[in-house]
C-alpha cells in the first residue's frame, strides 16, 4: 500500500494544476523575454476569461527565478518610468486582459539559469475561480515596439 | 551673375541644415571627462572617446525587467536599420545609472545573451559618484522606487527613471532626447542621417 503511495506521489503533487484545457480562463501566447541568469525578466500573456464571472490573478509561481510576482510598468512626470507589484488582477466576464511590455507582466526576480531565444519555460498562475493554471512560455527577443 | 550668387546661398544654407544645425544644443558634454570602465573592464573617458562620431546614447539598469531591456532593443533596431541603409560612423553608447549592481561582467553578459552586435556599440558603468554626476549632467534621472525581498532577507531596489535616448553630434553635443522604451525609429534614423556628412 504504501508502495502504491509512493508511485502515486507525482500523479497526487499535480492533481490541482488545471492545464488550461477545460478552465474558464485561457492563456494565450505566454512569452518570456530573454535574460541572463542572475538577472530578471518578464513574462507575458494574453488571459481570456469565457465565463459569466470575473476571476482574479493574484500570485505567480516559477522554478525559473528565486522570486516570481505579479508587476506592473507604470508613467510619470518628465518621461519618469518606474514598476511596482500588484497584489491582484482582475479578468471582468467575457473580457481579454493582456500583459506586455510596459504594462502588466510577470516578474521573473533573479533568473536561476540564462533564458536564451527559443528556450522553454514553466510558469504557474494562480486564479481566485480557475484554480492554478500551468503555462509554458517561449523565449523570445523582443517585437518592435512602434512603426 | 545675381543666379550664381543666389544658389551659392542656397547651397549653403542647405549644407548647415544638413549638418544638424536645426537641433538645438540641449547640453553640452564637450568640456567634461567622466572617467567610465566599458564591458570588458577596459577604463575609458566620456565623451572622450565618442568624439568624432554621432553618438546615440541610452540609459539603463539591467536589473530593469521591461522599459531598459526594450530601450536596448530599440538601439538594436536603430543599429540595424542604419546599417541596412550604409550610414556609417555611428557610435551607441548604453550607460548604467546602477553601477553598484552593473559591473562591465554583467553588462558583458547583458549584451551577450541579446546577441548585440558590439562592433560599435559600447556598454558603460563606472563609480558611483561619477555616474550619478553624468546621469545629473545627461538629465537623466534615476530613484530608487519599489523593492523586492529574498528569501535570504536580501532587498533589491527597483529605479523609476528617466525613459531616455539621446542623440548626440560629433562635438559631444546632446541634441534630441527621445523616449527610449517606445521611440519612433523612423525619426531618430531620418535625424541622424541629418547630421551625417
Amino acid at each position: 500500500m504504501r508502495k502504491l503511495f509512493v508511485a502515486l506521489m507525482p500523479l497526487i503533487a499535480v492533481a490541482g494544476i488545471n492545464f488550461g484545457q477545460q478552465s474558464a480562463i485561457k492563456i494565450n501566447n505566454p512569452w518570456i523575454r530573454i535574460s541572463a541568469e542572475g538577472s530578471n525578466t518578464a513574462l507575458f500573456f494574453e488571459l481570456v476569461n469565457n465565463s459569466d464571472q470575473p476571476d482574479t490573478l493574484f500570485e505567480a509561481e516559477s522554478d525559473l527565478a528565486e522570486v516570481v510576482e505579479v508587476h506592473e510598468t507604470y508613467k510619470r512626470e518628465n518621461d519618469m518610468m518606474g514598476m511596482r507589484r500588484v497584489k491582484f488582477v482582475v479578468i471582468p466576464p467575457k473580457s481579454v486582459v493582456i500583459f506586455k511590455p510596459r504594462d502588466l507582466h510577470v516578474m521573473l526576480i533573479k533568473l536561476k539559469k540564462d533564458m536564451k531565444e527559443n528556450d522553454k519555460g514553466v510558469a504557474i498562475l494562480i486564479f481566485k475561480n480557475a484554480g492554478r493554471i500551468k503555462l509554458e512560455a517561449v523565449v523570445r527577443n523582443m517585437p518592435r515596439m512602434n512603426n | 551673375m545675381k543666379k550664381r550668387i543666389g544658389l551659392f546661398f542656397l547651397l549653403i544654407i542647405l549644407l548647415t541644415i544638413s549638418c544638424g544645425d536645426n537641433f538645438p544644443v540641449i547640453e553640452d558634454l564637450g568640456n567634461t571627462d567622466y572617467r567610465l570602465v566599458d564591458q570588458y573592464a577596459n577604463e575609458t573617458v566620456f565623451p572622450d572617446n565618442i568624439k568624432g562620431k554621432i553618438v546615440i546614447a541610452g540609459y539603463i539598469f539591467t536589473n530593469c525587467p521591461d522599459i531598459c531591456p526594450l530601450t536596448t532593443n530599440n538601439m538594436r533596431l536603430i543599429q540595424e536599420r542604419l546599417k541596412g541603409e550604409g550610414i556609417e560612423g555611428v557610435q551607441f553608447i548604453s550607460i548604467s545609472f546602477d553601477p553598484d549592481n552593473d559591473s562591465p561582467e554583467v553588462l558583458k553578459k547583458f549584451a551577450e545573451i541579446r546577441n548585440l552586435d558590439l562592433s560599435n556599440w559600447t556598454f558603460l558603468t563606472g563609480e558611483k559618484p561619477v555616474v550619478d554626476e553624468l546621469m545629473k549632467h545627461v538629465g537623466v534621472l534615476a530613484v530608487p522606487g519599489d523593492s523586492t525581498v529574498f528569501p535570504s532577507g536580501k532587498v533589491s531596489y527597483y529605479y523609476i527613471h528617466t525613459d531616455r535616448i539621446q542623440l548626440i553630434d560629433e562635438e559631444g553635443k546632446i541634441r534630441k532626447n527621445y523616449p527610449g522604451s517606445s521611440i519612433n525609429i523612423d525619426e531618430i534614423v531620418n535625424d541622424v542621417k541629418q547630421f551625417v556628412r
